[in-house]
C-alpha cells in the first residue's frame, strides 16, 4: 500500500494520448510544464474537457491540476462505460479529438459504452465524424472488435465556431483481448465513397464540391459515389459551413480517407481582426483539394491513411503477445509520437523497416498482452 | 494460448508429502537413476537432462504451508508421496487443493512404506482403498504408483526406473495463468552487494542476483516481478546466460551418452562449474588445492615475469594478495587496455577492480561500455581499412586533393605521435589514454570514447580526427555538432560517395556489414532515439541518409520529415492532433504523368503490376534492397530471401525447416489426414468441419508459426527488445535494495519463486471473489476476520467482507459465510485478473492437526469502490401527534439528514405505514422542545395512513454502505527464519483468547422466555340510550344470570273475578281439548294395529299365492325343457 509511483512527463504534447495510455496501462502520471512558457499557459479548455470526460466514464480516477494549469496529476481509475452518458465537448476542438481515445477506452471498459457527445462535428483540424464512421470503425473490426454495438450516429451537425452538433457513440467491450493482425496487403482502390455536408448554407455548395472531386477521380475509376447531407433547422447546429469527407476502399478491405470542412474560424481573439482577411475557400477548391489529398494518401500507400496511423499502432500494441505486422505510408509525426509513448507506457517496441519498393514502412510488434481486466465475469 | 517457442525450460517436478515419507530419498533415487551420481542431500532445485528432448528439475516441497503454496505455483508435475502404512495425511489433501486452485498441473501419487505390511491381503486391500480415495479426489484412473520398499536404504531400481518412465512420457498441458505470466524458479542466489557496504552496515539493503530458467511467457526488460515471500521489485537487470544444463546436441543417435547426462544443482553444491555473466567459478575441493611456492623476491619476479608465461604470472599474482581489495584500489589505476602487464602484481588485480567498481556502481553500464568499445574498435579497424582504401584510390585517381591532404597530414601526425608516445612509454605512471593509442599503433582517427575525457589533449594534438582543419569547433563540441552541421556531413558524404564509387573488394565486406547493421535500426532509431554512447556515428549516418539515400527509397518529403522530427523532439508543446496536415505539398493530379504514377493502385489499372507490388513488398528487402544499396546485403539477402520466400510460397517447406517436430506433434493431436501442407486454405477449410475446438487449435498453431517466422527474421538484440527473453533461457535477474533478511535467512530447501507481473497487477484495489468455505474447515468464516489469501504469485493477509447478491443486484453483507454455498468476498489487495484462483488460509502453523485451507475462491472483478451494504433500522418516537401527521424525534440527528431521507417509507410497530415529509418547522410545535433557546434539530414531520399512538415506535428501514478495510499485509516469510511461523494480524477471537477476555454480551440480544400476562378486558358496555335505540336484533341478548328473580316474576298476581272466570273457562276448554286428543290417539292406535294385522295377513296370502304360481311355472318350464332335450336327443 506504499506511495503511488507516478510517471513524470513534460510538456503539453500528446496530452490525450498520454492520458489514454496511462488509463489503459493504469500508470499514474504527472505532467509538468504544460505550456509554461506560452502566453496562455496551462491546459486548454478542450484538454480540461477531455479530463472531465475521463472522469465521467471511469471510476475513482483522480485528477489534480495546479492553479496555473501547468501541471497535472492523473491517477487513472477503472473504465466503467455505461449507457446514457452525455458530454459536452465544447467548441474549442471538434468531437473527433475526443472520439479517438474514447473508442479505445470503451473497448476495455467494464460495461459497453454509449455516450452522447455534443460540440463540433466537423472541422478542418481533426478527423470529422463521417470519416470516423466510414474508416475508423471498419478498422477496429480488423482487430476482432465485435461489430454489433459499434456505431456512431450523427444526430445533428455543428461546425465552428459555435458547434451545436451531436453524435451518439456506442462501443462494445471486448471479451478478452484484441486479435493480432498481419495487415500488409494494401490492395487496389476499388471504389471511392464520400459524404458532403452543409449546414445553414445552400445545398448547391455540396453539389459543386462533388462535381469538382469527381472531376479528379474520373481519370482513375468510375465507381465514385459521394452522398450529400444537407442539414437545416435544428440539425444544422449553430454555424454555417460545409465540408467533404472521402474514403477510398481497396480490394483488401483497407479504407483510406481524407476530409475537411470550411467554416469561420474558431478563435475569436484573432478572428476579430482577421475576419476580413480570411477568405473561406470556395467549394470547388475544397473538392479539388480533398480529392488531391486522398490521391496523395493513396500514393503514399499503407493500409491506413496518415491520420489513422496512431490508432493503428495503438491497437497493435494492445494486442495479445503475438506478432502484428502492418504497413503504413510514411510515418506521420503523430504516429511517431504514438510509437514513442507506446514504448514508454506499454513497453512495446516496434520493428520499423522501410520497404523501398513501395516507399512504405512495415512495422512489426509483439503486443503487450493487455486484457480487459475490468470486465466482470458471471 | 501457449506461445512458447524453442526448447522448453526443464519441467519442474515437485516432490511433496508429509514429513518422514521419503521425499528426499525418492529424489536421490531418481537422480541416481538418471545421472549415476549419488546425491548427498537435496537442497534446492536439481536440474538434470533426462532425455534427448527433455530436462527435468526436481524440487522437494517444504513442509510448511507457504512452501507448499509456492511449490504448487511452479510445479509441472507433482509427485504426492503417501505413507502407505499410515494412509493419507492432511498435507496431501491440502496440497491437492492448492494445486487445484492455482491451475491443476499433472499429479501422480506415490505410495511408500509398503514394506511395513506383513500381510499380503491386507496390503492389497490397503492399496485398493487408497487408490479409490485418491481417485475421488482427482479423477478416476489417476496414476498412483507403488514403491514397495527399501533395499539397502534405497528404493528398488526397477521401481524407480518405472517411475522415471512415467515421468518421461508425461505431457504437460499449458495452464492459463502460467502461460500469461513469466516466472522463474530460482536455483541459485548470489548476494552482490558491495562487501564494504555490508561491512559498514550488516543490515543494509542488499542487491541480489537470482538465477533460473524462464518459464511461462517471455520476459521483457523493465518488467516488475514479485519474489514470493519478499515482495514486489523492479527488475533492475536481466542477462541471458549460457544454459548450464543444455540439451544434448541433436545428433542422430539413440539414447543419451554418459557425458551428456548432465546435472546442475548449485544449491546442493554439486556440479563443479558455475557460470555467471562475467565469470566462471570452478569448485575445487580443499584437499585438491595446492599452492605453488611464492618466490618472495618480487623484484626478480618482476624481471622474470616478462619472459615467463603470462598465465603463471597471473596465478602467482593472485596468490599473493596481501592487501585488501579497496586498499589496492586506492593504489592502482584503472587500465582498460593493457597491452602488457606493467607490473605483474598490479595489473590483473587492477583490472579486476575496475570490473568490480563498474559492476557495482552502475551495473548496466559496463556491458554497454565494453560493447561500445568493441564496436569502436571495429570501427577503427574499418576506418583504418577505409583510409587505406581511400589512399589507394586517391593514389590511383589522383583527384580530390582537399581530402588527400588531411589524410596525409594525419598520417604524418600519427607518426609524430607514435614517436611521442613511444617516448612516453618509459614513464610508467601515465594515463591509460596513451596506452590506448599505443595499442592501435597505426590508427589515427576516431576516439569517440576518449574524446570527451581528453578534450584538451585533442586540441593539443590537433585535429587528427577530422578531415578539415578549419572545423575547430567541431572537435570541441564533439558529437552533437558533428551531426547538425551540414557542411561536415557533406564532406563525409563525399567521402562515402567516393567509397561507393571505388568498389574495392578489400573493404567492401566490412563496410557492407556495417551499413547493413545500421540500416536496419535506422528508422527505429529515428523513432525511438538511440542508445546513448555512440551518438556521433549514428547521427552522422542519419543525416547522411537524409541527403544521400533520398532518391532510393525515401518518399518525397521524408527528408523534411526528419527535420520536422528534429524539431519535434524539442518542441514539447506541439498541438495534439492526429491529422497530418503539414505534408500537404499538394501535387496536381490532373496531369497525365501524375495520373500514371498511381494508375496501378486502382482496380482500373494494371492488376499484374499491382500484385507484383504487393509481392515484392512482401519479399521486402529481397532484391529491392539489392538494387537500392548496390551490393551491400549480399550475405543478408540470402537468409532473408529464404525466410520470406517460404513465408508465402512454400508453406510446407517452411514447416519442415522451422519446427518439423512440433508440427508432427500437432498433426498427431489434430488427427489430420492431409499431408503437411496445412498452411493452405483448402486444408484449413477441411479442418473447419471437424469442429470448433480443432479449428481453434489450428488457428493457434498458425498464429504461433507466424510469430516464429516473424521473430526469427530479427537479429538477436532487436528480438530481445521486441519480445523479451524467450522462455527456456537461463536468466540472471538482478534485484536491488532487497531486505538483508532475505539473504540472511536464505534456505536452499525453500525454493524461491520469482513471478512476473502483468500490466496493472502491481496496483492495489478492491477485489471481488466468489468464495466458498472449504467443506473440511470446521467453522464458517466471519466477516472482518483476517485471512491469508494466495492469489496469482502473491500471498497476503487481508480483511474480507462477505456478501451475497440479492435478486435486485444489491450486495448484502453477511456476517458469516454460508455453510454450503458460495458467497462473495470483497477485500483490498494487489489486483489479480478475473478467473484467477484463490486459496484462503487462516492458520499458517504446521503443528495443528486440522485442515488448514479455509476457503477457495475465484476472482470475479475488481473495483476501486466497494459496494456492499447492510441493513439499518432508524428508530424514532412520536413527540407530537396531529391527525395523521406526527413529529418524530430521535430518528434523525440533523435537518440535513432529514432532507436526505425525504419521502422515505416508514412504519410503526403496529403496522401503520407512513412517509417522511420534511424537517419540522419551529413554529408548529417544535417550540416546546427548545433547549436553551436553540431549536432541536432532527425532528421530522411524517404522515401516516392513520393516526398513530404516542407509544408506537416508528422505524425506517434503509441500507447503509459497509466499508471494506483497506488493509493488506504481504507474507514476508522469506524474510524470517523458516521454522518460525509468520505472525500477522490476529483475529478478534484470538486476541480475546490471548488476553483472556470474555466475549462481550449485550443483554438485549440475549434470548429470554417470553412471559405474557393474561389480559383482562372490561366488559362491553352499551349505553342504555344506545341500547334502547337499537333494533331488537342488535340488542344484547345475553342477559346475565340472576340470583334473585326479577320483580316482575316475584310479585303476586291477583285476578279480577271476570278474569278468573275467563281463566277458568280457558282452562276447562283446554282440558276438554286435551282429553279429546287423548281419546283420539288411543283410537288411532287401535286402528293402526288392526290395520297392521290385516296387512300381515294379506301379505302371507299373497306370498303363498305367488309361490304357487311360481311353482306351476317352474314345473311347466321343466316340462318344456325336458321335451326339448328329448327332441334334441332323439
Amino acid at each position: 500500500m506504499g506511495k503511488i509511483q507516478y510517471m513524470r512527463l513534460k510538456g503539453s504534447q500528446n496530452l490525450r494520448l498520454r492520458l489514454l495510455l496511462s488509463t489503459l496501462s493504469t500508470t499514474p502520471i504527472i505532467i509538468e510544464d504544460i505550456r509554461a512558457e506560452a502566453t496562455w499557459p496551462g491546459l486548454r479548455p478542450y484538454e480540461v474537457s477531455f479530463l472531465r470526460l475521463l472522469e465521467k466514464i471511469s471510476d475513482d480516477c483522480r485528477v489534480e491540476i495546479n492553479e496555473t494549469g501547468t501541471s497535472l496529476k492523473y491517477k487513472p481509475g477503472i473504465v466503467m462505460g455505461g449507457r446514457h452518458l452525455v458530454h459536452d465537448c465544447g467548441t474549442t476542438r471538434s468531437i473527433g479529438y475526443f472520439l479517438e481515445p474514447l473508442i479505445l477506452l470503451g473497448l476495455f471498459a467494464k460495461k459497453p459504452l454509449t455516450i452522447r457527445l455534443k460540440g463540433i462535428t466537423n472541422d478542418s483540424k481533426d478527423p470529422c465524424v463521417d470519416t470516423f464512421r466510414s474508416t475508423t470503425l471498419p478498422m477496429l473490426k480488423q482487430f476482432g472488435v465485435p461489430s454489433e454495438g459499434l456505431e456512431l450516429k450523427i444526430e445533428s451537425r455543428g461546425v465552428p465556431p459555435l458547434g451545436g452538433g451531436e453524435v451518439v457513440l456506442s462501443v462494445p467491450i471486448i471479451q478478452d483481448s484484441l486479435k493480432a493482425i498481419t495487415w500488409i496487403d494494401e490492395g487496389m482502390v476499388k471504389r471511392i465513397r464520400g459524404h458532403t455536408f452543409s449546414t445553414k448554407v445552400s445545398v448547391q455548395f455540396e453539389n459543386i464540391m462533388i462535381h469538382a472531386a469527381r472531376g479528379i477521380f474520373n481519370s482513375f475509376l468510375p465507381d465514385v459515389h459521394i452522398f450529400t447531407d444537407h442539414k437545416a433547422g435544428q440539425q444544422a447546429g449553430n454555424s454555417p459551413g460545409y465540408g467533404i469527407s472521402l474514403v477510398a476502399e481497396t480490394t483488401s478491405g483497407c479504407y483510406i480517407s481524407a476530409d475537411t470542412s470550411v467554416s469561420y474560424a474558431q478563435g475569436k481573439e484573432e478572428g476579430e481582426l482577421e475576419e476580413e482577411k480570411q477568405e473561406l475557400s470556395p467549394p470547388e477548391d475544397v473538392g479539388i483539394k480533398i480529392a488531391n489529398i486522398l490521391l496523395a494518401e493513396i500514393e503514399q500507400g499503407g493500409v491506413v491513411d496518415s491520420t489513422h496511423q496512431g490508432l493503428l499502432f495503438l491497437l497493435c500494441a494492445l494486442c495479445p503477445q503475438d506478432v502484428s505486422k502492418v504497413r503504413v505510408g510514411k510515418l506521420s509525426p503523430y504516429g511517431i509520437g504514438v510509437l514513442r509513448h507506446i514504448r514508454d507506457f506499454l513497453g512495446v517496441k516496434f520493428v520499423i523497416k522501410p520497404d523501398p519498393s513501395t516507399e512504405t514502412v512495415i512495422l512489426k510488434c509483439v503486443g503487450c498482452g493487455l486484457k480487459n481486466l475490468s470486465r466482470k465475469i458471471s | 494460448m501457449d506461445r512458447t517457442t524453442g526448447e522448453p525450460a526443464p519441467f519442474v517436478i515437485v516432490v511433496q508429502g508429509p514429513p518422514q515419507v521419503g521425499k528426499s530419498l525418492l529424489i536421490k533415487s531418481l537422480i541416481k537413476h538418471y545421472t549415476k551420481h549419488n546425491l548427498p542431500e537435496v537442497r534446492g532445485p536439481i536440474t538434470i537432462v533426462s532425455g534427448k528432448q527433455r530436462r527435468l528439475q526436481f524440487v522437494e516441497c517444504p513442509n510448511d504451508i507457504n512452501g507448499m503454496i509456492d511449490c504448487a505455483k511452479f510445479a509441472d508435475l507433482a509427485l504426492l508421496l503417501i505413507d502407505g502404512s499410515y494412509g493419507f495425511e492432511m498435507e496431501t489433501f491440502e496440497f491437492l487443493n492448492i494445486l487445484q486452485n492455482h491451475g491443476f498441473p499433472r499429479v501422480m501419487g506415490v505410495l511408500t512404506h509398503l514394506d511395513k505390511f506383513k500381510d499380503v491381503k491386507k496390503l492389497k486391500k490397503t492399496k485398493q482403498r487408497l487408490k479409490h480415495r485418491f481417485w475421488t479426489e482427482i479423477y478416476d484412473g489417476a496414476k498412483l504408483f507403488y514403491l514397495s520398499g527399501l533395499i539397502h536404504g534405497k528404493y528398488t531400481k526397477r521401481e524407480v526406473h518405472n517411475l522415471a518412465r512415467f515421468i518421461s512420457v508425461m505431457k504437460f498441458p499449458p495452464l492459463s495463468w502460467r502461460v500469461s505470466h513469466p516466472y522463474i524458479l530460482v536455483d541459485r542466489l548470489e548476494d552482490v552487494t558491495p562487501p564494504e557496504k555490508v561491512h559498514m552496515n550488516s543490515k543494509c539493503d542488499r542487491n541480489v542476483t537470482l538465477y533460473g530458467y524462464l518459464r511461462g511467457c517471455n520476459l521483457k526488460k523493465g518488467a516488475k516481478a514479485h519474489i514470493a515471500g519478499v515482495g514486489d521489485y523492479p527488475l533492475s537487470g536481466i542477462t541471458a546466460l549460457a544454459d548450464p544444463c543444455p540439451l544434448p546436441s541433436a545428433a542422430k543417435k539413440k539414447g543419451l551418452r554418459d557425458k551428456e547426462k548432465l546435472f546442475y544443482a548449485p544449491m546442493s553444491g554439486l556440479g563443479d562449474l558455475l557460470y555467471d555473466k562475467d565469470a566462471v567459478y570452478i569448485n575445487i575441493n580443499d584437499h585438491f588445492v595446492q599452492y605453488s611456492k611464492d618466490d618472495g623476491t618480487s623484484a626478480e619476479g618482476l624481471q622474470k615475469a616478462t619472459q615467463r608465461d603470462v598465465g603463471v604470472d597471473l596465478v602467482k599474482s593472485l596468490q599473493k594478495t596481501r592487501y585488501s581489495v579497496d586498499e589496492k584500489l586506492e593504489k592502482s589505476f584503472i587500465t582498460l587496455f593493457g597491452k602488457k602487464p606493467i607490473s605483474p602484481s598490479e595489473v590483473p588485480i587492477g583490472s579486476v577492480d575496475a570490473h568490480d567498481v563498474a559492476d557495482k556502481e552502475i551495473p548496466l553500464e559496463p556491458v554497454e561500455k565494453y560493447q561500445s568499445e568493441i564496436v569502436d574498435e571495429d570501427d577503427e579497424s574499418d576506418e583504418d581499412s577505409d583510409t587505406e582504401g581511400e589512399d589507394d584510390l586517391e593514389s590511383s585517381d589522383g583527384e580530390k586533393k582537399t581530402i588527400k591532404k588531411p589524410s596525409s597530414k594525419s598520417i604524418d601526425e600519427s607518426s609524430e605521435e607514435e614517436t611521442f608516445y613511444a617516448s612516453e612509454q618509459h614513464s610508467p605512471a601515465q594515463s591509460n589514454f596513451k596506452e590506448q593509442i599505443d595499442v592501435h599503433d597505426g590508427r589515427v582517427r576516431r576516439r569517440a570514447v576518449f574524446e570527451n575525457e581528453m578534450v584538451t589533449d585533442d586540441k593539443d594534438s590537433g585535429d587528427e580526427d577530422d578531415s578539415d582543419s578549419s572545423d575547430d569547433d567541431n572537435t570541441e563540441n564533439g558529437d552533437d555538432e558533428y551531426a547538425s552541421s551540414h557542411s561536415d556531413s557533406s564532406a563525409d558524404d563525399e567521402e562515402d560517395n567516393e567509397d561507393e564509387m571505388g568498389n574495392v573488394s578489400k573493404w567492401k565486406e566490412s563496410l557492407s556489414e556495417r551499413t547493413a547493421a545500421r540500416r536496419k535500426i535506422n528508422l527505429m532509431q529515428l523513432v525511438y532515439g538511440k542508445p546513448e554512447s555512440k551518438s556521433s556515428d549514428e547521427m552522422k549516418e542519419i543525416s547522411d541518409e537524409g541527403s544521400e539515400d533520398d532518391e532510393f527509397f525515401k518518399p518525397k518529403g521524408e527528408g523534411n520529415k526528419i527535420s520536422q522530427k528534429g524539431i519535434h523532439e524539442n518542441d514539447v508543446d506541439i498541438d495534439d492532433c492526429s491529422k497530418f496536415l503539414s505534408n500537404v505539398s499538394l501535387k496536381d493530379w490532373s496531369s497525365d504523368d501524375m495520373v500514371a504514377s498511381i494508375r496501378d493502385r486502382f482496380v482500373t489499372g494494371d492488376w499484374s503490376k499491382a500484385s507484383l507490388r504487393n509481392q515484392l513488398s512482401k519479399g521486402t528487402d529481397g532484391d529491392e534492397d539489392d538494387e537500392a544499396f548496390g551490393d551491400f546485403e549480399d550475405l543478408e539477402t540470402g537468409q532473408k530471401y529464404e525466410s520470406h520466400g517460404t513465408d508465402e510460397v512454400g508453406g510446407s517447406r517452411k514447416d519442415n525447416d522451422l519446427a518439423a517436430e512440433e508440427r508432427k506433434l500437432k498433426k498427431l493431436a489434430l488427427h489430420e489426414g492431409n499431408d503437411g501442407n496445412d498452411e493452405t486454405k483448402v486444408s484449413r477449410g477441411q479442418t473447419n468441419a471437424s469442429g470448433f475446438y480443432d479449428k481453434l487449435k489450428e488457428e493457434m498453431e498458425l498464429r504461433k508459426q507466424v510469430n516464429i517466422a516473424e521473430l526469427n527474421e530479427l537479429d538477436e538484440v532487436t528480438r530481445v527488445e521486441i519480445e523479451g527473453y524467450r522462455t527456456g533461457s537461463y536468466l540472471r535477474l538482478e534485484f536491488r535494495d532487497v531486505p538483508f533478511e532475505m539473504v540472511e535467512n536464505f534456505d536452499p530447501c525453500h525454493p524461491i519463486l520469482v513471478g512476473g507481473l502483468a500490466l496493472g497487477e502491481e496496483n492495489v484495489g478492491y477485489m471481488q471473489v466468489r468464495l466458498k468455505r472449504h467443506r473440511w474447515h470446521k467453522k464458517v468464516l466471519k466477516t472482518r476476520d483476517p485471512i491469508i489469501v494466495s492469489i496469482g504469485w502473491r500471498r497476503y493477509q487481508t480483511v474480507p467482507i462477505y456478501a451475497i447478491e440479492d435478486h435486485n443486484g444489491r450486495h448484502r453483507m453477511l456476517k458469516y459465510t454460508p455453510e454450503h454455498m458460495h458467497c462473495l468476498a470483497m477485500f483490498w489487495g494487489p489486483l489479480a485478473p478475473p478467473h484467477t484462483g484463490v486459496v484462503a488460509i487462516q492458520n499458517l502453523s504446521s503443528n495443528q492437526a486440522s485442515f488448514r485451507i479455509t476457503a477457495t475462491a475465484t476472482v470475479m472483478e475488481f473495483n476501486h469502490a466497494a459496494r456492499i451494504v447492510k441493513k439499518i433500522k432508524l428508530v424514532g418516537y412520536a413527540c407530537k401527534i396531529f391527525k395523521k401527521t406526527a413529529f418524530i424525534e430521535e430518528m434523525f440527528t440533523s435537518n440535513l439528514e432529514i432532507a436526505r431521507f425525504q419521502g422515505a417509507a416508514i412504519r410503526t410497530v403496529s403496522g401503520i405505514r407512513g412517509q417522511v415529509k420534511k424537517a419540522a418547522k419551529e413554529e408548529i410545535g417544535n417550540k416546546s422542545k427548545k433547549k436553551g433557546g436553540a431549536t432541536r434539530e432532527g425532528i421530522a414531520r411524517c404522515t401516516f395512513e392513520d393516526k398513530i399512538k404516542k407509544g408506537d415506535i416508528v422505524f425506517l428501514r434503509a441500507w447503509t454502505q459497509v466499508e471494506v478495510p483497506q488493509f493488506y499485509n504481504p507474507l514476508t516469510t522469506a524474510l524470517q527464519p523458516r521454522n518460525e511461523t509468520w505472525q500477522g494480524m490476529k483475529t478478534v477471537s484470538e486476541l480475546r483468547w490471548e488476553n483472556n477476555l470474555p466475549v462481550p454480551v449485550n443483554k438485549d440480544s440475549l434470548y429470554k422466555p417470553i412471559e405474557r400476562k393474561q389480559r383482562k378486558f372490561n366488559p362491553l358496555v352499551i349505553p342504555k340510550s344506545l341500547q334502547a335505540a337499537l333494533p331488537f336484533a342488535s340488542k344484547p341478548k345475553d342477559i346475565p344470570f340472576r340470583k334473585r328473580s326479577l320483580l316482575e316474576n316475584r310479585r303476586a298476581v291477583v285476578m279480577e273475578p271476570k278474569e278468573r272466570k275467563v281463566h277458568a273457562l280457558v282452562q276447562h276448554l283446554q282440558l276438554i281439548r286435551s282429553n279429546k286428543m287423548k281419546k283420539q290417539k288411543i283410537k288411532d292406535d287401535v286402528k293402526r294395529k288392526a290395520r297392521a294385522v290385516e296387512l300381515a295377513k294379506e301379505e302371507q296370502i299373497s306370498k303363498k299365492r305367488q309361490r304357487e304360481e311360481r311353482r306351476g311355472r317352474y314345473i311347466e318350464q321343466e316340462k318344456q325343457n325336458k321335451k326339448i332335450r328329448r327332441k334334441t336327443e332323439s
